[in-house]
């Protein structure tokens, strides 16, 4: 397993280089969007943009296996609601005797489009922003540090966990459990090791508690960050730009 | 036979970096101790002894069968190993229920087992602990469960890997017990440390391991003459050897009672 | 000013029948290096603990009498509040890394954040711990990837960076290999050259020998003796208290190899090297 758990990508694009702030709003506002304006091409538009967003960024190509992934979903999707959706009255076309509807395929391609348009939005998050960055951006905006600091850790601290369930079963396997064999010794394996695992644990954290408290962890002065990120003009602007689409999609759904 | 023989091993993990550079070793039943630095090889050594790993070339036999043709379970009827870290094994409520798991396993009767299992622990004096729960008692003496677990198994190989960690002078003395115990019963003893005066008194056959190879192979008394080898292993002489290497003496002296007999005999 | 005083310290961990400490008493001065030794369990861990503060307020339990760091009472401050005078590094290297922070350099300013030091500040001294503990190379590596004695020396490092005027270091070697002992100690002798006082729990008596100005001796919960290496070592109870005095100390003490003057045994290499030499002169 690798030493944290992220799917950030290093690189030095502008796309990486936003605050992270702002990435979570883009995924809040491309969420929001194709819900206020409902229509087919506001979530193709919308799905356009993300897409030249992860190109900017250089990360497309860990992207497409999970487009490649969620699009043998939704394609199962699309045949199921074409064949079956309640309100299919409307015949669009025929496969052998198979009948697909309007209705249907209209419904799913929209839902379909949703999907892909948070995936996209969500990636670009993930994929480009560092989850250390990510986490110390909230705790500066009012996220509690005891939550952000759980957070942080377990990215580092659930792989280390996974290599210490190796050394307790090699600690088991020598005292003679059997650990290879059908599917019942395998299960029988699995109960000694629940005990090291759980104790463990729970001696570290208390082990890291400690450590932490004496690091000041409780103290009641106003943190300060090593990392000062400058409210960088563009930031704000980005802010800006996002909210205005925002309220401009809420005035248009008003209007028409 | 020789108990263990090593041919020609060599290892990788998997991700390619050699640990193991061509080892070739045989083990009869001298109390052997494996020295040298963290990285060196030590811990893996032992795990292939052990058939956690298995070689990447070259073969281990432990009592003529090799270790890549039986389950690390089967094997341990015949090696039995404490590792470092005494929470990493212990999961039962009773110090007893713990110690009677081992022998369980390797086919020991109930009686058999309770037997060693309680014999076992009468050596590391904790008899008295019997049925409490391991997790109330200290890390040395959760330790000391760990080597009682493993004496209970009665097995003919036992390797201890830095069971001198976290003890005081009393537990140290345990300890040096458990050693002369399986001296005294024909068992082959193999001590990872880096205790080097701990080493002194107990090994009668030290192996310093470098990076790994084998860079030194023999009696304490001839390793821990070659302090210029040892120092390129970052490892050190026992206290006493040192002193009286200070002293000019040109032969090594693992003990203090030695070298006091020696010097008050006009020397 | 003295930098530790403690009074008729007591001390009961919850769920337990027994007290832990019974009634310590003892004043350390700036700069000394203090040396604590005695069997498992005889309370010097406990002790440690009771002068950063985590027992009381960690642990909880029964507590009686004074301690001060530095003028501040454990007692009536936080464990935060008392990290600004004392630190501590303990046994296992690993359980002191935070996990929350992907670099060495990162790892340092986590407890500097948190003490709210401003960032200029906050560099210049995380440099000056980097350097101090010859950690600079690895000030880009995740903590998680140095071996153990670098691992120790982060913890030292990182409590250093917090600028206390005392640190508590309980066994912190036991876990690491020669080399990375010997680094640890070679760090903790720079601390004590800087002026730092050190207070240090230790089974290695031959360094304890070696290093301390003082040593503890301690036993259930009591301290037994506390005085200079020499007189300490001069005792001839030590294993019913589970201490054997350094190897050299008691070659010399068979020999009946003493120092003249002071009537004591040596208690490092180069004590009882002298002293010895001196002696084959005079023999022959």
């Amino acid at each position: 397993m690798a030493k944290t758990l992220s799917l950030y990508v290093e690189r030095n694009t502008f796309i990486h280089r936003v605050d992270s702030i702002n990435k979570i709003l883009y995924v809040l506002v491309s969420v929001a969007i194709p819900l206020i304006l409902p229509y087919k091409f506001v979530a193709v538009l919308l799905i356009l943009i993300s897409i030249s967003f992860l190109l900017l960024a250089k990360v497309m190509r860990r992207v497409i296996p999970l487009i490649e992934f969620s699009v043998i979903i939704l394609l199962s999707i699309v045949i199921i609601q074409g064949l079956f959706h309640a309100g299919n009255k409307t015949v669009a076309f025929h496969i052998a005797r198979i009948t697909f509807y309007k209705e249907g395929l209209s419904y799913a391609f929209t839902l379909s489009m949703r999907v892909i348009n948070i995936l996209l939005a969500f990636a670009i998050l993930v994929l480009t922003t560092k989850p250390s960055e990510l986490i110390e951006a909230l705790v500066k905006k009012g996220l509690s540090p005891r939550f952000g600091y759980v957070l942080s850790s377990a990215l580092q601290i659930i792989p280390q966990m996974m290599s210490a369930v190796g050394s307790i079963m090699d600690a088991q396997r020598s005292r003679g459990l059997e650990t290879e064999g059908n599917l019942a010794v395998r299960i029988r394996a699995f109960f000694p090791l629940i005990g090291p695992v759980v104790m463990g644990s729970l001696i570290e954290t208390r082990e890291r508690a400690m450590a932490l408290e004496v690091r000041a962890f409780n103290s009641r002065e106003k943190k300060t960050f090593l990392n000062e990120r400058q409210n960088l003009r563009s930031d704000n602007v980005i802010r800006l730009i996002l909210f205005s689409i925002l309220s401009l999609s809420i005035v248009l759904r008003v209007l028409l | 036979m020789n108990i263990i023989e090593v041919k020609n091993l060599r290892f990788s993990y998997r991700n390619g970096e050699e640990i193991l550079k061509g080892i070739d070793l045989t083990f009869n039943s001298k109390s052997t101790a494996i020295i040298g630095q963290n990285g060196a090889g030590k811990t893996t050594f032992v795990k292939l002894l052990k058939g956690l790993l298995k070689p990447t070339e070259g073969d281990i036999f432990i009592k003529g069968k090799n270790t890549t043709e039986v389950t690390v379970a089967k094997l341990a009827k015949e090696v039995g190993m404490v590792f470092q870290n005494p929470n990493d094994q212990i999961f039962k409520s009773k110090v007893i229920d713990e110690v009677m798991f081992g022998p369980l396993n390797i086919g020991q009767g109930m009686e058999e087992a309770k037997g060693n299992s309680l014999k076992a622990l009468e050596l590391m004096e904790l008899s008295d602990k019997v049925d409490e729960n391991p997790y109330d008692l200290s890390l040395s003496e959760r330790k000391l469960i760990t080597i009682a677990s493993i004496l209970a198994m009665d097995t003919d190989i036992v390797i201890l890997d830095e069971p001198t960690i976290s003890q005081d002078y009393f537990g140290k003395i345990k300890i040096k017990n458990i050693v002369k115990e399986l001296a005294a019963r024909g068992k082959l003893l193999i001590t990872i440390t880096h205790d080097m005066d701990f080493v002194a008194e107990i090994s009668e056959r030290v192996i310093v391991l470098n990076k790994g190879e084998v860079i030194l192979d023999g009696s304490a008394e001839e390793v821990f003459l070659r302090d210029d080898i040892l120092k390129s292993a970052y490892l050190e002489q026992p206290n006493i050897t040192q002193l009286c290497k200070r002293l000019g003496y040109d032969r090594t002296f693992l003990a203090l009672e030695e070298f006091v007999d020696y010097r008050l005999a006009g020397n | 000013m003295k930098k530790v005083v403690v009074e008729n310290l007591k001390y009961r961990y919850p769920l337990s029948e027994n007290l832990a400490l019974k009634g310590i008493s003892f004043e350390v001065e700036g700069g000394e290096f203090i040396g604590i030794i005695g069997r498992n369990l005889a309370g010097k861990s406990t002790l440690c603990q009771a002068l950063v503060g985590l027992v009381p307020h960690f642990y909880k339990g029964a507590y009686s009498g004074n301690v001060e760091i530095s003028g501040m009472n454990v007692l009536e401050n936080n464990i935060s509040e008392l990290s600004k005078k004392i630190g501590i590094v303990f046994q296992n290297p690993f359980t002191q890394i935070t996990a929350a922070k992907l670099t060495v350099y990162e790892e340092i300013a986590f407890g500097l954040e948190n003490m709210g030091i401003e960032i200029k500040e906050m560099i210049r001294r995380i440099e000056y711990v980097l350097h101090l503990l010859d950690l600079e190379k690895y000030k880009d590596r995740n903590p998680f990837e140095l071996s153990g004695g670098q691992m120790q020396r982060l913890a030292i490092a990182s409590i250093i960076a917090m600028k206390p005027e005392i640190i508590v270091l309980d066994e912190p070697t036991s876990q690491l290999d020669p080399q990375g002992s010997e680094e640890v100690f070679k760090a903790i002798q720079s601390l004590s050259r800087e002026g730092i006082t050190i207070m240090m729990v230790e089974q290695k008596i031959e360094k304890i020998a070696q290093y301390a100005d003082r040593v503890m001796l301690m036993s259930d919960g009591e301290v037994v003796d506390f005085d200079v290496p020499q007189k300490i070592f001069l005792r001839d109870d030590l294993l019913n208290y589970g201490v054997q005095a350094p190897v050299f100390t008691r070659v010399c003490r068979s020999l009946n190899i003493k120092n003249k003057n002071t009537g004591l045994y040596p208690v490092t290499l180069n004590e009882a090297y002298e002293l010895m030499v001196r002696h084959e002169h005079n023999r022959s």
